[in-house]
């Protein structure tokens, strides 16, 4: 299997407060891959770490098969970056900021820069310094898809933005991979946006990887469950426990990787299924980082 | 890729590049009409004129470092502002983009030089020097040149460096200063500030360029 980001055990310590702890990442070629964790959470300084902005301290980094930060120039020629904070010239038009974009990039794609550049409805003469935040947001997701690159990695490349923007700008994203066979990377907070777009997630709460599985397991396999007459002890379990919770009369379970048949389970163990709740991405979301934040 | 930094850097810079450069094409010219300019048959007088030139002259050096300061700053203004985030993401190594920011930052520094040398051929060639004098135009521009390439170097260097570099020179400074003060106290003959300028602006200090005369006629 190739991999467009491959992490192994990637640790970065920030002061005394803040630590990603021995993260890895595997996202596939191809793929769709939704970064996900709440504010904080260390998404936007494990992505410096993969753009070689930041220098781990433990672990290894490759992405599209180049160390990193070793081979920068190597890896950054076929990389699209949108950063959280918009870090382009405000003194420069939009023409003249795809212009200086181009010059760097061998590949860059004009003719699509010129097509998006209709599509976004971007005033080419107009300074960036002029423009709103969504047309801000264009005109980054313009320069890097007229890269053509191999892997995109947006941070939060719709943060701030109001819902018509976010869809033309995710519009053009899914069009531009539908193109070709680019792996995007993309990381946010906002779990509805990732739900529509992704087919593989990871999430990332306090700096640890908590959970990385495809978009449909997520979706399907997490369960909040009450069950009656709970075993104190539970031995081997066809799901995965992430937390048990205890009421006046039951026990509340999430369990994660679930399928119909392990209701059988219960029986076996002397408990009683009482109930089994679907979770939408976000509660399933919201579920699995308080689970990951339970003291073992 | 050279040649858009060097394209917007100009367009950053060429407001006050250009300024200089007029005053700096205006000052030959001054230079021939300090006191009435020079007139062959009196010896003093063509002595007085060439002390008012040269005089005249001493601006070069301070435009020289004022542009370096200017222009060494400027050149990474921009990048600084975004947090060196876009310079990061371009797919060329680090240091071949600090050579092509050098480049661009320096490549301004032509203008003004030029209109100096601009200045000094059509002073040059506007006056009838007495005899004895001779003008040093192209030495001159040159010489104004390598200077501000020198300043706008040192500034370029500083205006990257990174924090603990930035504190060990505020720290060495504050070490001669407090050297000065106690040997003040002290009584003890020794002025640690201005042997440090002497340091620098005498050869094979990095600022010798900018002392010395900045005359465009001398004997």
């Amino acid at each position: 299997m190739a991999y467009a980001i491959e992490t192994h055990e990637l640790s970065y310590r920030a002061g005394k407060n803040f630590e990603l702890r021995e993260v890895n990442l595997k996202v596939r070629e191809g793929a769709i891959y939704g970064f996900l964790g709440p504010n904080g959470s260390g998404k936007s300084t494990t992505i410096k770490l993969l753009m070689g902005m930041l220098r781990a301290q433990g672990g290894q980094v490759a992405v599209l098969g180049h160390a990193v930060p070793k081979e920068m120039p190597a890896v950054l020629k076929d990389v699209g970056y949108v950063p959280e904070r918009p870090h382009l010239h405000p003194f420069m038009t939009v023409a003249q900021a795809i212009r200086y974009h181009a010059a760097f990039f061998g590949g860059f794609d004009a003719a699509y820069a010129e097509e998006l550049l209709e599509t976004f409805n971007l005033p080419a003469d107009r300074l960036l310094s002029q423009l709103s935040k969504g047309e801000l947001g264009k005109v980054h997701m313009l320069l890097v898809l007229g890269q053509r690159p191999r892997l995109l990695i947006l941070d939060e490349p719709t943060d701030g933005l109001d819902p018509v923007v976010r869809r033309d700008v995710l519009t053009a994203l899914l069009d531009f991979c539908s193109q070709g066979s680019a792996t995007v990377f993309i990381s946010s907070h906002l779990v509805h946006e990732l739900e529509r777009i992704c087919d593989w997630v990871g999430v990332l709460d306090r700096g640890r990887m908590i959970a990385e599985l495809p978009m449909h397991g997520f979706k399907q396999g997490i369960k909040r469950l009450r069950v009656g007459r709970p075993p104190s002890l539970i031995g081997d379990t066809p799901f995965i426990l992430l937390m048990r919770e205890q009421t006046p009369y039951d026990e509340i379970w999430v369990v994660r990787g679930w399928q119909a048949p392990m209701t059988q389970w219960f029986d076996g163990a002397g408990a009683d299924l009482k109930e089994i709740v679907d979770l939408d991405l976000e509660e399933g979301f919201i579920e699995l980082l308080r689970a990951s934040r339970v003291p073992a | 890729m050279l040649k858009q930094l060097i394209r917007v850097q100009w367009s950053r810079v060429r407001t006050p590049v250009i300024l200089v450069a007029l005053i700096l094409f205006a000052l030959p010219l001054l230079m021939i009409r300090a006191n009435g300019g020079p007139d062959s048959s009196a010896v003093d007088t063509v002595g007085w004129w060439l002390h008012s030139a040269q005089v005249i002259g001493h601006a070069i050096p301070i435009l020289a470092l004022v542009a370096g300061l200017y222009l060494g700053i400027a050149a990474w203004t921009d990048d600084a502002k975004g947090g060196h985030v876009y310079a990061l993401t371009l797919p060329l190594p680090r240091e071949r983009y600090v050579v092509y920011r050098f480049l661009a930052g320096a490549v301004p520094i032509t203008v003004p030089a030029l209109c100096l040398l601009a200045g000094c051929l059509i002073a040059t060639a506007s006056v009838r020097l007495p005899s004895g004098v001779h003008a040093y135009p192209i030495a001159l521009a040159s010489r104004a040149f390598l200077a501000t390439v020198v300043c706008y170097s040192i500034f370029f260097a500083i205006a990257i460096a990174t924090r603990r570099a930035v504190l060990i020179v505020m720290g060495l400074l504050v070490t001669l200063i407090a050297a000065e003060l106690i040997a003040g106290m002290l009584h003890l003959d020794f002025d640690a500030l201005a042997s440090a300028a002497t340091l620098l602006t005498t050869w094979p200090g990095p600022l010798a360029i900018l002392a010395g005369h900045w005359a465009l006629f001398d004997v």
